[in-house]
């Protein structure tokens, strides 16, 4: 795990020196890519619950959905998060947010009508350890240095198309776009590996949250099961997003795994019944 | 949090109850007694998530032994109900507000001891003021604080009375300094 990081580090720290040789000069590289991480982390969150057509609610509106997150942040110790609810047929749950304390956590209308209470409180609880271990500013971070690599690849077949200006930069050029190539696509297997490696630790940190593990696996078990019924053209929008998912829309047995965000949901239903294999003996009472 | 933690993805376990400051209640309630007519109305809860596990009924069982021990001495009498959030709630009965914190205190140290510590969620201590309104002192035993609830119609709270209440006990009652983390509880059985 910390290699997987390292490597991911060790990565842009490369990818930036490139930069800085072939004529960027420091500072405004800095401002470049400073600027489009604030950007990012700033915006995001807004412009994914636009996305997804979510819209904060209240307590008043949703006296059920808050009552049963203010009870999961007193066990989780956080502040409470905003609350928000997608009219959606879709059933799913995401949580965006900077910090812990500007976080939303967001259910579709799908799924709060599809899981009995139990079963959304497991799915919630694990929305909150995403917060709980800034789970989203990693990722988009992580994801960030990975589309800013691919901009700077589309760049360069934009402009390296009209091949006029083969006499003064042409190697330093074809450099930086090999290089970006390669960064992109090293960067995005290490950001997917990441991904899944922190939805088993969410998943985990939502059974000792709930103390319900069997309640979240059965959640996913019906999760992945609705998902992979309902149309597709509805999750176009939703892709974009699938880091954020609970259950990423439209996984199918993609590419060996390596380019999922989230583990399979039978290997992660298998860690949830360890877990409460665990639980039943009383092993985790008895470490705690 | 370290720096570690959140890049490994946090630690492993549920934090545990944070120091004991349930006890604070037993001197402050003489301030809201005797200065604002703020009284107890007899009667204290601690809810927790039940665990549906052999060990856990175990230790409730012999939670329930405890306090039907004391009660004998003491006059507390118990109950225990589920609520519609999957949490449990036991119930004590006594005039006697000491009783009734070291009756709380019996069942989070018992829990404590079992090693599920971490399953406690709060204690509340309803309080009546002159007027017969409600006033709720809840105890968050992750943070080891206390802070003042006042329910004011279905979803809705009085946060002013709330706030006057923590000019009246804070010098008294280590509460809760961060306003965001005064959870309301909707729904208490008491």
């Amino acid at each position: 795990m910390l290699l997987t990081l390292f490597l991911l580090g060790a990565l842009y720290v490369a990818f930036v020196a490139v930069l800085a040789t072939s004529g960027v000069s420091g500072p405004m590289l800095l401002i470049i890519v400073g600027g489009l991480v604030a950007l990012q982390l700033f915006t995001s969150d807004k412009l994914a619950l636009h996305a997804m057509g979510a819209r904060e609610v209240t307590p008043e509106e949703a006296p059920a959905l808050h009552a049963m997150i203010e009870r999961l942040c007193i066990q989780a110790d956080l502040p409470k998060p905003r609350v928000a609810v997608a009219q959606t047929a879709m059933p799913n749950a995401f949580a965006l947010g900077r910090s812990q304390k500007s976080a939303t956590v967001c259910a579709t209308t799908g799924i709060m009508n599809m899981l009995t209470p139990a079963e959304l409180e497991g799915v919630m609880a694990h929305e909150l350890s995403h917060v709980k271990n800034r789970d989203v500013v990693i990722m988009t971070i992580a994801s960030f240095f990975a589309s800013v690599a691919a901009m700077i690849l589309q760049f360069g077949f934009f402009f390296g198309g009209g091949g006029s200006s083969d006499d003064d930069d042409g190697p330093g050029f074809i450099g930086i776009l090999l290089i970006s190539l390669v960064v992109y696509v090293v960067s995005f297997v290490l950001m997917m590996a990441l991904s899944r490696y922190r939805e088993f630790v969410a998943d985990r940190g939502a059974a000792l949250i709930t103390g319900r593990p069997s309640a979240l696996a059965n959640a996913l078990r019906k999760l992945h099961s609705g998902m992979e019924r309902l149309p597709q053209q509805d999750l176009r929008v939703a892709r974009e997003l699938s880091a954020f998912f609970i259950v990423p829309p439209g996984t199918r047995q993609a590419f060996l795994g390596l380019f999922s965000t989230h583990p399979p949901v039978e290997k992660r239903i298998e860690a949830l019944a360890r877990l409460e294999t665990e639980l039943q003996r009383g092993t985790i009472a008895a470490a705690a | 949090m370290g720096f570690l933690d959140s890049l490994l993805g946090g630690k492993k376990k549920l934090k545990g109850p944070a120091p004991d400051r349930l006890f604070a209640m037993s001197t402050a309630y003489v301030t809201l007694d005797t200065g604002h007519a703020i009284r107890t109305k007899g009667v204290a809860g601690i809810v927790f998530q039940p665990l549906a596990t052999a060990d856990f009924e175990s230790i409730a069982n012999e939670m329930q032994e405890i306090l039907t021990g004391t009660g004998e001495e003491t006059g507390t009498t118990f109950e225990t109900t589920d609520d519609e959030h999957g949490y449990r709630w036991i119930i004590l009965r006594d005039d006697d507000i000491e009783d009734l914190v070291v009756g709380i205190n019996a069942v989070s140290d018992a829990l404590l001891t079992g090693g599920y510590g971490d399953r406690v969620l709060a204690a509340v201590f309803p309080f009546e003021d002159s007027q017969g309104k409600p006033v709720y002192f809840i105890y968050n035993y992750k943070r080891g604080y206390w802070y003042p609830f006042v329910p004011a119609g279905p979803q809705q709270r009085n946060g002013e009375r709330e706030l006057q209440i923590k000019a009246i006990v804070g010098d008294e009652l280590p509460l809760e300094p961060e306003l965001e983390r005064w959870f309301p509880l909707w729904g208490i059985p008491i």
